[in-house]
């Protein structure tokens, strides 16, 4: 530190040497300021992750006492420390967050949800994404615009009509005719009320994606399973479908993340919040707060498990994720 | 069904039955009557879960129900004009406003409208920035890359609920460590900050780049990969700089991708529903999907012509992508 002054490189301290090198050749600061980048944006990121466990572990009777961020001496200057740091060590709350609330069922009714929405999509989707890249036919393109402005409504245009119909009162009516068509089950707290809204929100997405793929395979090879004697229907199972196993694996990892993602059809279809009726991930978490206390380690510890799925399916399934997200936006 | 085996002589099958007959009255579909029946699931599943509600949210907007519950009546466009001159702002949660009732801080920040619109302007814009500033990172060859993306991507992967417990549990008043500090520079309310609109709508911004700017990174980064390499190769013999070569070939390359993603992420944050009912409630920041769910049990007229004027809104924008990609958005 106190070298900067002398004459030879030699005698110059580490940082001295690199500034210097620096200025004759820029690349080392484009390579520095590519590490701080990167360094910046893994910490952001993994931050609140961190927060969660550091809040998980803390044992409950410590929850309120003191703070997170401990002063620490060091050397004679006191200072606080950056970070916040677990008040006591409990790996218990992960034990108690099942026993306290049925965690795992709630989860499973999440993975049940997000499974059944995911088949139904890659179905429905399949059938489309083979017309719209396959066949053409007069309104394929107003078709497939309709879909797409579908697609960019809020969920809030839809909710008021569904949740009338899913509470089964009053009988479906055709809209400005007034002539009642019938009256559905009440379908509030099944998986119907939400797997319904959940497909019809997530589809357009796998449309667009099974599109791309399905309008990129080679037509001779339809054709030539079509000479063989295969059905219309069959050549889109045996053939196009097989051949876009990474399409439809893309679709399908999409649909299953955003399912288990999705909060408000989750929150208000599910009017109770208990797992035996239905309530998905949302309805789990939240419970840790409305009872008598808030038990805010419970919480946090409930959310570090709800989130190892889909943190062990990102890892996997990256680059089907990353084509996906990419084709269905910019619709490649 | 055996009579229709007979009517049907165009392809000839020892087998019968129910399903061959099915298949092949299939195989003689035209073209274009295969793709419409192929299509009639979606037209279903669509027709039912969006079209009819969207048409039916239209028609409750226009009826008005009565204090007592018992008889609704047509009253056209009244919920809309009411809405937009302040009538209808005291069945409204929370003291909040539809449109501003003047231009000063607190009546801006009570309304329904300006706050929806200050969310998805400042974090599309700051999620834009950052999401620029990872994927020129991403772009980078480098050990470890497929890991940094990985850790990158997750934060979009995460449920909108865990989501807001993290923010949640940062600033809450018994437990959250951020507030003293992010308190000290005089950025949120040092005491009841979740509660304080400002500090709310802060800090659910923060929260909505922390999980989206991985979206945006991802599709710049598609337009920063489809842009020929060998430009940079071309600049760098001609003498540019780093920061010549990012000004003058990838920001113009990357600019249309940029527009398409800032447009798409504009209609997802105007929908912001689930991040504030976890980290704050909606009768502080009081977004327009906030005031749908919070007045459909009790003002259904109200509450509908909230959702299509919110549904407008985002019709407007969609108008925009179409007109931007033109043909290319289908």
């Amino acid at each position: 530190m106190s070298s900067e002054a002398d004459g030879t490189a030699d005698d110059a301290g580490p940082l001295a040497r690199w500034a210097r090198n620096a200025i004759h050749n820029p690349r080392r600061v484009y390579r520095a300021l590519f590490y701080v980048a990167m360094a910046f944006f893994m910490v952001t990121t993994v931050f609140p992750f961190y927060w969660l466990l550091v809040l998980a572990v803390t044992p409950q009777e410590n929850l309120l006492s003191g703070s997170f961020l401990p002063t620490v001496d060091l050397f004679g200057v006191s200072g606080t420390f950056p970070l916040p740091v677990p008040k006591g060590f409990n790996p218990a709350a992960f034990v108690t967050v099942f026993e306290q609330v049925p965690f795992h069922l709630y989860v499973l009714n999440s993975f049940v949800l997000a499974a059944t929405t995911t088949v139904i999509v890659l179905l429905v989707a399949s059938l489309a994404g083979y017309v719209f890249g396959r066949i053409e036919f007069p309104g394929r393109a107003l078709l497939m615009l309709g879909i797409l402005a579908i697609s960019y409504f809020p969920p809030a245009a839809f909710v008021i009509p569904l949740f009338q119909a899913f509470a089964g009162n009053a009988p479906i009516t055709i809209p400005f005719i007034g002539v009642p068509l019938f009256t559905p089950p009440r379908l509030l707290n099944t998986p119907g009320s939400m797997v319904m809204p959940f497909s019809a929100l997530f589809l357009p997405l796998s449309i667009f994606i099974l599109t791309t793929f399905y309008g990129q395979i080679p037509d001779g090879l339809e054709d030539a399973a079509r000479v063989e004697g295969t059905t219309r229907l069959g050549a889109l199972f045996r053939v196009i479908v097989p051949l876009s196993a990474p399409g439809v694996a893309t679709a399908g990892v999409l649909t299953f993340i955003s399912v288990y993602n999705e909060y408000f059809f989750s929150s208000i279809m599910a009017t109770s919040p208990e797992a035996s009726k239905w309530s998905p991930i949302v309805g789990g978490i939240l419970s840790y707060q409305t009872q008598y206390t808030t038990q805010y380690n419970l919480m946090a510890a409930a959310s570090v498990v709800g989130v190892i799925p889909v943190v062990v399916l990102v890892i996997i399934a990256q680059e089907r994720i990353v084509s996906g997200l990419t084709a269905g936006a910019l619709k490649e | 069904m055996s009579a229709d085996t007979a009517a049907e002589p165009a392809r000839e099958s020892r087998q019968s039955g129910p399903v061959v007959v099915f298949l092949r009255w299939l195989e003689n579909l035209s073209d274009t009557q295969y793709a419409y029946l192929l299509l009639t699931p979606v037209f279903v599943l669509l027709g039912i879960v969006a079209i009819y509600p969207l048409l039916r949210t239209f028609e409750l907007s226009l009826y008005a129900v009565s204090t007592d519950l018992s008889s609704v009546r047509f009253v056209g466009l009244d919920n809309y004009v009411a809405l937009f001159t302040g009538e209808k702002n005291r069945f409204l949660p929370g003291g909040t406003t539809f449109l501003p009732t003047g231009f000063d801080a607190a009546s801006l920040l009570d309304s329904a409208l300006v706050i929806t619109l200050i969310f998805a302007v400042a974090s599309v814009l700051f999620e834009t920035l950052i999401g620029l500033g990872q994927a020129l990172v991403l772009d980078q060859d480098f050990y470890g890359r497929r890991w940094v993306r990985a850790a990158i991507i997750i934060p979009w992967a995460v449920p909108i609920v865990i989501q807001g417990m993290m923010f949640f549990l940062m600033f809450d008043s018994n437990v959250g460590f951020a507030t003293p500090i992010l308190a000290d520079l005089g950025v949120v309310a040092p005491t009841n900050t979740l509660n304080d609109t400002i500090s709310a709508t802060f800090i659910i911004i923060v929260a909505d780049i922390w999980k989206t700017s991985a979206f945006m990174a991802l599709l710049i980064l598609a337009g920063l990969q489809s842009i020929n390499r060998s430009l940079y190769d071309v600049a760098r013999v001609a003498g540019a700089s780093k920061w010549q070569q990012f000004r003058y070939i990838t920001l113009p390359l990357i600019l249309p991708t940029i527009g398409v993603a800032v447009l798409f992420r504009s209609v997802q944050a105007m929908r912001v529903y689930g991040i504030i009912d976890t980290v704050s409630s909606c009768t502080v920041v009081p977004s327009l999907s906030c005031m749908v769910v919070s007045t459909f049990n009790t003002h259904e007229g109200t509450s509908a012509a909230i959702a299509f004027v919110t549904a407008a809104i985002i019709g407007v924008v969609v108008m925009g992508i179409i007109l931007w990609q033109g043909e290319d958005a289908i």
